[in-house]
Formats: C-alpha cells, sequence, structure tokens
C-alpha cells in the first residue's frame, strides 16, 4: 500500500520536477495592474483590472476590499455584470465618502499573485454614461436658420434630486473633409442653439455631460441634420448698398452734368484774351486785318498835349531819310503806327507783349508823322529817291526786333551823330536852307514828341542817319558817282550837325539830317573832280544798289542809352561798319578826293577802329564827337 | 422744513433698501451657497492633487479625520432622507469645524517643500475667504430656515501648534472630503428649494 501511495506522490509530484521537454514554464501569475474603478451615478460603482501573464496556468482572480476604518476583508460580490476581469459593486455594497481598499488577487495552481492596493471614494469616480436623445432640428429666426440641439441626461444619472450636477457640452462639425469640431459648453442646460450656418451644408452634431467634480462622460452618438439653401444675409446687403451707391453715382454725374460750364470756369479759367483798346478780337479772328487796325485809331493820336509821361512810349525824333518814301509808305505800317501809338496808352495788363510792338510802332509812327512834317516844310529838298523805301519799311521790321530804348536815350548822344559830319570839311551854305529847315522840322520832330524822356524816335533819328549814310557809302561802292552824292549828303548832315551843335546841348538841337536828305545821282566827274550830281528821279537805282543794304541785319541798333544820356549803340558788325562806314566816309571822302578809288571798307578799316575802340575804352559806349575830333 | 424732509427722505431710503435685502428669496441664496461650496471643493481637490499627484490619499491610516464623528448620510438613499435644515445644520458645523483647520494649514506651509509653498499658501487663502463667505451666507440662510438649522456641532480640532506634512496632506484630503459634503449637502437643498425653477437642479 505504502509503495503505491508513493509511487503516485512520485507521479504527481514528477511533473514539477522534472523539466518539460516542450519548453513551456509554468509559473505564478502575474501581477493584475491598472485597477481602474469607476461609478456612473454615484450609487454604483465598477472596477476593472488588468491581469498580468497566467504563468501557462489557468489563473482565476480575485478581488477584496477593505473598507475605510475597519480590517474586515470582502470579496467582490459580482464578477460577471461587468464582463470580464472587473467586479461590480451594487447600492447595497457601495457607500460614499468612505474609501475603498481594494486589492486584485491572481492565483493559478503555482500560486497567487497580489496587486498593488487601490484606494477610491466612489465620489470622486464618477463618470456618467452620455446624454441620450439627442435631437437636433432646423428652426427659423427671422427667415435665418439655426440648429435647436436638445438632448436628455444619461437614464442613470439622478440630476433631479440634486445627487448629481452634470454640465453638458456639445460639438458640431461640417459633413465634408478637413473640417474641425467645435466645442460649446452647454452648462446645465439641455439644449443648445448654432447660428451662422451655411446655407445647404450637413452638419455633425455629439453631446456628452460630466458630474460637477468628475469625469467626461463618452461622446453621443452622432446626429446628422442638413441645413436647408437659403439667401445670405450678407449678400442681399450688399445687394442693397450697391444699388443705393449706383443711385448716388447716378445723381452725382447728373449734378456734374449741370453744373459743366460754372466747373469749367472753376478749374479751367479762361486765358485772358489781348486787351487793346479798341482791339477788336472778333475782327482779328475774321482774318481782316486792316480793319483790326483801322479800328485801333483813336482820334486824339498823336497826343498833342503834353501828356507823354502818361505814355509808356517815349518818343525819340525819328530821323527820315527820304520825304518821298514817307509819302508813298502810307501803307497799313503808318497808320499801323499811328494807332498803335494811341493804343500805347491803354493800361491793360495785357500789354507787355505787345510793348514793344507798339513802341516801335510808335517809332515808325513818329517818324513817318515827322517825315510828313518836314515833307510839307521841305519840299525844297528836292525829290527823293525811293532807295531807302524798302529800307524804311525793313527798318520799321527792324525796329518791331529792337528793344525798347530807355527814355535816357541820349539827345546828347544822338546830337553826336550829327557831329560825325562835323569835321568834315565846310561847305557851301547852299544847302543850309534845307538844313535849316531840316533842323526846324528836326526841332519840330523834336518837340512834337516831347523830350527829355530820350525816345526811340532819336534812335530812329540815329538809325536813318546811318542809314542814310551807309547807303550813301554803298553808293560809293556801286557806283563812282554817288560819291559826289555822299559829299554832299555828308556835307549837308555836317551842315546840319555843325549847326546843331553850334545851337547847344539841348535835345532839340538834334539833327535830322536824314530828313533833309536828298540823293543825287552822280552823273560824271568832271576834270576838275568835281562831281555833278543831278536827282535821281526814282529809287530804283538805290533799292538795287542798296538792295543787299535794305537786309534786316544791315541796320545799326541803338543798343541802349546810359545814364549820361549817350546812345550805346550795339556793337554790331553792321553798325560797326556803318559807323565805320560814316568815319570812313570821312576819310574815304578824302581819300576819294585824291585817289578817286573807292574803298570804304578798306577806308572803314584803317580809319576807324582806333578810334572807336579808343572812344569805347573810355567809357563804353561811342562817342562819335571825340572819335573824329581824335582823327583830326 | 428742509432739514426735516431731507431727513425724512433718508429714512424712506434706508427703510426701502432693508426691506429689498430681506426680500432675497432663500433660492438664490441657497444658489449662491452652492456656487460658493463648489468653488471651495474645486480648490481644494486641485491642491491635494498638486501634492501628491494622485487621486485618492489613504486617510484610513492611523489617524481619521476630526470630523469623522459627524453622523453624516452614506450613499444616496440616506441623503435624501435627510430634512433640509438637517442638511444645512450638517454644512454648517463641517464648515465652522474647518476654520481652525485652515488658520493651521496656512501657519504651516514652511514644512513642505519650497515649489509647492506658494501654491499651497495663496490656495489655502482662497479656501479661507471662501469659507468664510459661506459661513456668512449659510447662516443667513439657516436663520430663515428654522431653529433646527440653527444647531452646529462642534467638532474640535485639537492640533493647534504647526504640524508635519504627513498631517498636512492628510489634513487637506480630510478637508476635501468634507469639502464635497457640503457642496453635495448644499445642492440637494438648491433642488428641493427650486420647485418652481427645474432649470436649477
Amino acid at each position: 500500500m505504502m509503495t503505491k501511495v508513493r509511487e503516485v506522490l512520485l507521479l504527481l509530484l514528477l511533473p514539477a520536477f522534472v523539466p518539460h521537454t516542450d519548453g513551456t514554464r509554468y509559473s505564478l501569475p502575474g501581477k493584475p495592474t491598472e485597477i481602474k474603478c469607476r461609478s456612473p451615478e454615484k450609487e454604483t460603482f465598477t472596477c476593472w483590472w488588468k491581469p498580468g501573464s497566467d504563468g501557462g496556468l489557468p489563473t482565476t482572480y480575485a478581488l477584496y476590499y477593505r473598507k475605510e476604518g475597519s480590517n474586515v476583508v470582502h470579496e467582490c460580490p459580482d464578477y460577471h455584470t461587468a464582463g470580464k476581469n472587473s467586479c461590480f459593486f451594487n447600492k447595497n455594497d457601495t457607500v460614499i465618502w468612505v474609501s475603498y481598499n481594494i486589492t486584485v488577487v491572481a492565483t493559478n495552481a503555482l500560486g497567487k499573485t497580489y496587486s498593488d492596493p487601490v484606494d477610491i471614494d466612489v465620489v470622486y469616480i464618477v463618470k456618467p454614461h452620455p446624454p441620450e436623445k439627442l435631437e437636433v432640428t432646423v428652426m427659423k429666426d427671422q427667415g435665418w436658420p439655426f440648429l435647436r440641439v436638445s438632448w436628455e441626461p444619461p437614464r442613470k444619472a439622478d440630476t433631479r434630486s440634486g445627487w448629481i450636477t452634470l454640465i453638458y457640452e456639445l460639438r458640431v462639425k461640417l459633413e465634408e473633409e478637413e473640417s474641425e469640431w467645435e466645442n460649446h459648453v452647454a452648462g446645465q442646460q439641455k439644449m443648445f442653439n448654432i447660428f451662422s450656418l451655411r446655407s445647404g451644408g450637413t452638419y455633425l452634431i455629439q453631446v456628452r455631460c460630466k458630474p460637477d467634480h468628475g469625469f467626461w462622460s463618452e461622446w453621443s452618438s452622432t446626429s446628422y441634420v442638413k441645413v436647408p439653401e437659403y439667401l445670405h444675409r450678407e449678400k442681399s446687403v450688399w445687394i442693397l448698398i450697391l444699388v443705393f451707391s449706383a443711385f448716388i453715382l447716378l445723381i452725382l454725374i447728373w449734378l456734374i452734368h449741370m453744373n459743366s460750364h460754372s466747373l469749367k470756369h472753376c478749374m479751367l479759367p479762361p486765358v485772358p484774351g489781348p486787351k487793346i483798346k479798341g482791339f477788336d478780337k472778333q475782327l482779328l479772328k475774321s482774318g481782316k486785318s486792316d480793319e483790326v487796325f483801322s479800328a485801333l485809331v483813336v482820334s486824339d493820336f498823336p497826343p498833342t498835349t503834353s501828356n507823354y509821361e502818361d505814355l509808356l512810349v517815349e518818343y525819340l525824333e525819328v530821323y527820315v531819310p527820304e520825304q518821298q518814301e514817307l509819302m508813298v509808305d502810307e501803307g497799313k505800317d503808318h497808320d499801323g503806327c499811328l494807332k498803335s501809338i494811341g493804343s500805347a496808352s491803354d493800361s491793360d495788363s495785357g500789354r507787355g507783349s505787345c510793348d514793344s510792338d507798339n513802341l516801335l510802332m510808335d517809332k515808325s509812327g513818329a517818324a513817318k508823322e515827322e517825315q510828313q512834317q518836314q515833307n510839307q516844310e521841305g519840299d525844297q529838298i528836292g525829290t527823293e529817291t525811293q532807295g531807302p523805301k524798302e529800307a524804311w519799311e525793313k527798318e520799321t521790321m527792324l525796329c518791331a526786333n529792337e528793344d525798347v530804348v530807355s527814355p535816357d536815350a541820349s539827345s546828347k548822344k544822338v546830337k553826336t551823330w550829327p557831329s560825325v559830319f562835323s569835321p568834315v570839311t565846310p561847305y557851301s551854305l547852299s544847302p543850309l536852307d534845307p538844313h535849316n529847315s531840316l533842323e526846324m522840322h528836326k526841332q519840330n520832330c523834336l518837340s512834337d514828341t516831347q523830350f527829355p524822356p530820350g525816345s526811340p524816335s532819336s534812335d530812329h533819328c540815329i538809325k536813318k542817319a546811318l542809314q542814310s549814310s551807309y547807303w550813301e557809302v554803298c553808293f560809293n561802292n556801286n557806283q563812282p558817282y554817288p560819291q559826289t552824292d555822299v559829299h554832299q549828303q555828308l556835307q549837308a548832315h555836317s551842315d546840319r550837325n555843325i549847326s546843331a551843335i553850334n545851337d547847344g546841348n539841348a535835345p532839340r538841337n538834334l539833327l535830322l539830317p536824314t530828313r533833309m536828305t536828298e540823293y543825287v545821282e552822280v552823273q560824271r566827274v568832271n576834270e576838275e573832280n568835281k562831281v555833278l550830281l543831278h536827282p535821281i528821279p526814282s529809287g530804283h537805282t538805290r533799292e538795287e544798289a542798296c538792295s543787299w543794304v535794305g537786309h534786316g541785319d544791315n541796320y545799326s541798333k541803338v543798343k541802349g542809352v546810359n545814364s549820361d544820356n549817350v546812345l550805346l549803340l550795339q556793337r554790331e558788325v553792321v553798325e560797326e561798319e556803318s559807323m565805320e562806314m560814316a568815319g570812313a566816309a570821312e576819310s574815304c571822302y578824302t581819300s576819294s578826293i585824291t585817289i578817286n578809288t573807292p574803298k570804304p571798307t578798306t577806308c572803314s578799316h584803317i580809319a576807324l577802329p582806333v578810334q572807336e575802340e579808343r572812344v569805347l575804352a573810355v567809357s563804353g559806349y561811342v562817342d562819335t564827337a571825340t572819335m573824329f575830333s581824335l582823327d583830326t | 422744513m428742509a432739514q426735516r424732509r431731507i431727513r425724512g427722505g433718508k429714512l424712506v431710503m434706508v427703510l426701502c433698501v432693508v426691506a429689498m435685502c430681506r426680500a432675497v428669496p432663500i433660492n438664490d441664496l441657497i444658489y449662491r451657497a452652492s456656487q460658493q461650496s463648489d468653488q471651495l471643493h474645486a480648490l481644494s481637490t486641485m491642491l491635494t492633487q498638486e501634492l501628491q499627484g494622485s487621486e485618492v490619499f489613504p486617510i484610513d491610516r492611523v489617524h481619521a479625520c476630526h470630523t469623522s464623528s459627524l453622523q453624516t448620510p452614506t450613499d444616496k438613499e440616506q441623503a435624501l432622507q435627510v430634512s433640509e435644515s438637517d442638511l444645512l445644520s450638517l454644512a454648517r458645523s463641517l464648515l465652522q469645524a474647518w476654520s481652525d483647520p485652515l488658520v493651521v494649514l496656512s501657519s504651516s506651509t514652511n514644512v513642505l517643500p519650497y515649489s509647492a509653498q506658494s501654491t499651497l499658501s495663496k490656495t489655502i487663502q482662497k479656501m479661507q475667504e471662501h469659507s468664510k463667505d459661506l459661513k456668512d451666507g449659510l447662516d443667513i440662510l439657516s436663520s430663515k430656515m428654522g431653529p433646527a438649522a440653527q444647531t452646529i456641532t462642534s467638532l474640535p480640532f485639537i492640533e493647534t501648534n504647526e504640524i508635519g506634512q504627513d498631517k498636512i496632506t492628510k489634513l487637506l484630503s480630510c478637508f476635501r472630503r468634507d469639502s464635497h459634503k457640503i457642496d453635495s449637502f448644499l445642492k440637494v437643498l438648491r433642488c428641493r428649494a427650486a420647485n418652481m425653477q427645474p432649470q436649477m437642479c
């Protein structure tokens, strides 16, 4: 018997001692871990654990607990209600505000393994069930839809008695990719509104709850809702704004159109037109300049009163070379000159551009007037050629281009011009009468034009003198016979000049030899070296001769008058030449008498430069008196 | 004459104010009280979690809470059977029991690690404030609810000197539970009072 028992024992114990051939090893069960207990309504609770390795043997688990303040160990009453590896404590076994010390034991054939104890208090482990009966409806607020979400608390949670106080939270999402949940805390209320919906979109909604001091429940099941199509409020507002602004814009355009004229005046003020007294713009537009200028004729021109100071233009004595051409030249220039003088007194601001024109016209007008006067009185002088006519015309043109001569145009300077001829050998007094008359005329001219303002007229006279001398010289170049003519003229000039000088420094003594200038033609030179002259009936020769003279650039220009009433002549080639010519005429004369070969240019070159330079070096202006006095 | 009129006006105003003050409904008082208790418990929970880092600190070790002698309901059925006055009395008693320990706690923070000292001090100060406000509110409330609500069970706190760290953590755990009890009682009370306003519960 005993041997049999031993055999059985050995057989039984053999597997324990003899290692298994298949490699599996039996061991104690692993320690259960992660004991988690939760109470859904603060009335019951459930604990779950995670079993460890079973050790290859069937393992059983047991949960033991001990209450606070008691050493009695109890075992879990219910292992099945809550599932595997769980322990369910029902209401009878659950007490609150009492901590439980829970331990899970794993048992297999080899032994037991105890888990770490866990202390819990039911009130701290409350995790309710999710809310129930989630309902979402689309409602309308004045035409705009919104979602109304409502739910019920979980069935078991007793919120009515206040045993559990639940706080709810819901989340919303559009049914499309890449859209995220939008959470809203609803507090203790069981209803919530969602606004600003997308027209025609589908929304997903979930809700969950939490006790005041506990854990959040799981999210409830998703509820789907589709929002109907509707016109967005913002769009309608924008449409209204657009229509309104378009309406206002139309009104503005209409207003601007109605007031376009006044606006134009405001923004683009009209340019003031020419304001010449008596100047009619309409006539000008029509293209009839004759009428325009005739309209400018003022009855009180030339001003006979002594109100010349009012006029901007100062008159100079005009030295008209020939009376005939003045007579002939009663064209529009003359009229224009007369008229312009009258208009020069206009105090309009738009006068600036016309100033020089007016002035020059004044000069020419005065000149012509004086010429007329002289013509009337000085017929005895003789006929005049028409040569300078062109020159006269061109000179008037040139006048237009010249600068306004300052009022200080020296009569003295002008006076000196005649002195050019003074050193010339004395001459007979035959031309004195015309000379005297000329002088008188000159005086008249001067008186008429009222010095001391220096006068463009004086300038004009000078020019004329220059021109005449120049022409005379040119005659020297082209025709041998005009020399005597020149001579005579020069003499005449000089006579007048002398007389003028003798009369004193009064500006009125300004000689106008040009008035008395008569061009006579040299017929021949007799054996006594006397030049026979005869008046030139027509000015054609002169014209031919002096056609080239009459270029606009051959006129001497008065540059200005300095403070000493000295006439500043422009240092142009022409002028110099003419000056030179003037001087050369003298020297040429002297030389021509002897040599009888006209070379005025060369003479001029020889004669004058030194003098001129010297003179100029002294005071900066040409002093013909000193110039030629030095020469002699 | 003008002075008399002014005085009369003032008197009327004072009376009105008093009348209005008394006109605060009980529901509102309870609601405010429950809010205060909620705050109190939240603070204590936060404090214990910061110091221990775990949900529950084992209480039933050597020492129990000084308020354990107070009989309170242990489950829902029991709690719902307690009368309003008793509920209020319990709440007030518990609240009263913790006024001194909070003072002791506030003065014992230097025992704790330096990092936790400031947090503990601040939180304890807040808890004291809430506790004070709640006490005042409950006093007013109890005066309206009858003599039964006026009884307060005395729960003395023996320790007056500074306590060690273990004591602090246990004390905080006890306070956490007691604040939760107060909060629960007041919320039950709130729901019972809000018969006409179900949204409160």
